[in-house]
């Protein structure tokens, strides 16, 4: 298991770099560059040198991927070139914000997808089976920015004000500068609508799945044996069916990552939050290649070691599976 | 070693066989449904999804009869008549710069479904031969091919999508159109090749294929004609599932700008434009949305419904 876990430590690495390289010649092969938006419209072609120079720009691509790297593993992330701010800064002040937005969407995404589920899977082709299944349906088939308008409605405008429909309030201790608000409540508030709008549609995905999963282990004849042998329904659904039924779940949670981390940037955007999806599709747009770089290294690393964590998550589940 | 069997189409044929005194060859009528017409009743079965096979229909429809259907153009601004509220001149409302939304979100009808199909169909032609190369070859072709899409893979999709339409640089019109189709092509390729490699891979030990070899048949006529047709029902299953992901993608990324650029109107760029005045004018966002959403379930549950019928193993 030791041995396992340091292979698969030792495999985020090509995979990180590989993801940072791609992303850093994709960048570098769009035309023009940043140097002119920095500048403004009215700037000399001697200027635009100078400033390439400074920033390293006029190198090869090949050769500004290792300089960068080079950095990178002496702990420098570089610096953006339009605000000249160090990238880690950033990335380290925007990241609780896109972590408490995604742990509190997939606790949204749990809390209705698991009972939904087993209720589903228990009172197959029941009304509660209809409404469950019919509502994880309308669930998949909402973009999360959708959800994030109604909610708005809702909310925002249609309930005089109860949330608010913007912007963000710190949670006490997160920080970053001296001239923010601070308060568990407002942060509360500020991350509800988003973590719901994110959350629904996992939700109604996780319900989908887990839903055909249950129902499959429940026909299995352990779970016969155990009722069989006199065991409470709670303990057979939850200890012997359900638990086994988390398996594919989980696999297909790995995946949809790459889905969570675009509804992030979606979410951020549309409720102005200052997270790092925000932070990621500004900077690409900007083409602010360093900052890009920043905001690639901090998702393919969350990417591998999440899936990192859903291979670990396996053996939790079901014993038999060992990694040698 | 499997016996030869003559005859090029992986079924026995009758005439080779011995005739038995007093046995009749079961006439077609009397032979069992071929498996497509078993999927066609077992479909048609499902009220779900031929709800969604509706929907669908409907879309399909007003895409193609959008000049006819629409009132108006959808990019034909009227500045006298700005954020006009639901009427029965313009049934929803219109826009800051005054163009009828029932017309916009009529013609985005189109968009959005052309890139869901065409996207699809794209990732599709590309990456289920890749698939059946890979598969059927094996060796270094296969680790050629699946490392190239496990690099895709190995992109979170959106962070992907999004890089690769900045490089295509965002525009108007069917050039526009084409851009974001192609980005979310690239992006969709992976799925059909390892879903087509899998199939391909047991399918390829099997003894048909194994009497094709043994007939001396080239190698692109039993991958079209033998194994092709039998890893089919999950191609066509996650296609249609894939369609609806696709017109997600497509509406995210208009949604964050990097679409189909206007005046050519798209539900994902025209929810984001008007959620500015959502507080005043909440109609304005909310069409297009429905329309996203119906589009995408009309897809999710026909698609639902073909799995059931093609391939109830995938339930």
């Amino acid at each position: 298991m030791r041995v396992w876990m340091l292979r698969r430590l030792l495999q985020i690495v090509p995979t990180v770099l590989m993801i940072t390289f791609v992303v850093f010649v994709m960048m570098q092969s769009i035309p023009g560059d940043p140097v002119v938006a920095l500048l403004g419209d009215a700037y000399t072609e001697e200027d635009a040198i100078k400033v390439r120079e400074a920033y390293g720009l006029d190198q090869p691509v090949l050769v500004q991927y290792f300089i960068w790297l080079g950095k990178l593993v002496r702990g420098d992330w570089g610096a953006s070139i339009l605000t000249g701010r160090p990238v880690l800064n950033d990335v380290l002040v925007r990241l609780p914000v896109t972590l408490e937005l995604i742990v509190l969407s997939m606790a949204v995404a749990l809390a209705i997808a698991i009972p939904a589920s087993i209720i589903g899977a228990l009172r197959q082709n029941t009304w509660a089976d209809y409404t469950a299944t019919s509502v994880a349906m309308v669930g998949v088939s909402i973009p999360e920015f959708f959800i994030g308008v109604l909610l708005l409605l809702l909310f925002s405008f249609g309930l005089g004000g109860l949330l608010p429909s913007s912007g963000w309030v710190y949670l006490p201790g997160t920080c970053p500068t001296m001239v923010c608000g601070v308060s568990f409540w407002g942060n509360l508030q500020h991350v509800l609508m988003p973590a719901l709008a994110l959350g629904v549609g996992r939700a109604a995905l996780l319900t989908r799945l887990l839903r055909a999963s249950m129902l499959e282990v429940v026909r299995s004849e352990y779970v016969t044996t155990a009722r069989a042998k006199g065991l409470a329904e709670r303990p057979v659904v939850l200890k012997h069916a359900f638990k086994n039924a988390l398996i594919p779940t989980v696999t297909v949670m790995g995946l949809q990552v790459g889905f969570l981390i675009g509804g992030a940037i979606v979410v951020e955007t549309l409720f102005a939050m200052p997270g790092l999806g925000t932070f990621g599709i500004d900077a690409i747009i900007a083409r602010d290649y360093q900052q890009v770089q920043g905001f690639a290294l901090i998702t393919a690393f969350a990417f591998v070691i999440i899936n990192l964590l859903v291979d670990l998550t396996y053996t939790f589940l079901d014993p038999r599976i060992r990694y040698a | 070693m499997a016996t030869p069997i003559s005859g090029g189409s992986g079924s026995v044929r009758e005439v080779e066989l011995p005739r038995v005194a007093g046995v009749a060859w079961p006439t077609r009528a009397a032979r069992s449904e071929t498996p497509f017409a078993q999927g066609v009743r077992r479909l048609r079965r499902s009220t779900t999804a031929l709800f969604g096979v509706a929907i669908v229909a409907v879309l399909i429809l007003v895409a193609v009869f959008a000049d006819v259907l629409a009132p108006e153009s959808p990019t034909a601004s009227d500045q006298t008549q700005t954020f006009a509220v639901p009427s029965w001149e313009h049934p929803l409302g219109t826009d800051q710069l005054g163009r009828d939304m029932l017309s916009r979100v009529i013609h985005g009808t189109r968009i959005s479904l052309l890139v869901g199909v065409s996207s699809v169909l794209l990732a599709l032609f590309v990456g289920v031969p890749l698939g059946m190369i890979a598969g059927y070859h094996g060796g270094r072709v296969d680790t050629v091919v699946m490392r190239t899409m496990d690099l895709i893979l190995a992109f979170p999709i959106y962070l992907l999508a999004i890089i690769l339409m900045v490089m295509f640089t965002p525009t108007a019109g069917l050039i526009g159109t084409m851009k974001v189709t192609g980005a979310i092509a690239i992006v969709r390729i992976p799925i059909y090749a390892r879903l087509v490699r899998g199939s391909v891979l047991s399918i390829k030990e099997k003894e048909y294929i194994e009497a094709c070899r043994a007939l001396g048949l080239r190698t692109p006529w039993i991958l079209f004609r033998h194994v092709l047709p039998n890893c089919l029902a999950p191609i066509i299953v996650t296609t249609t599932l894939g369609i609806a992901t696709s017109i997600i993608v497509e509406a995210t990324l208009s949604f964050l700008g990097l679409g189909t650029q206007p005046p050519t109107p798209s539900w994902g760029w025209d929810l984001k434009a008007n959620v500015a005045f959502i507080q005043a004018n909440a109609w304005l966002s909310l069409f297009p949305g429905l329309a996203i959403f119906v589009t995408v379930l009309g897809f999710n549950l026909f698609g639902d419904g073909l799995r059931d019928a093609l391939d109830p193993r995938l339930k």
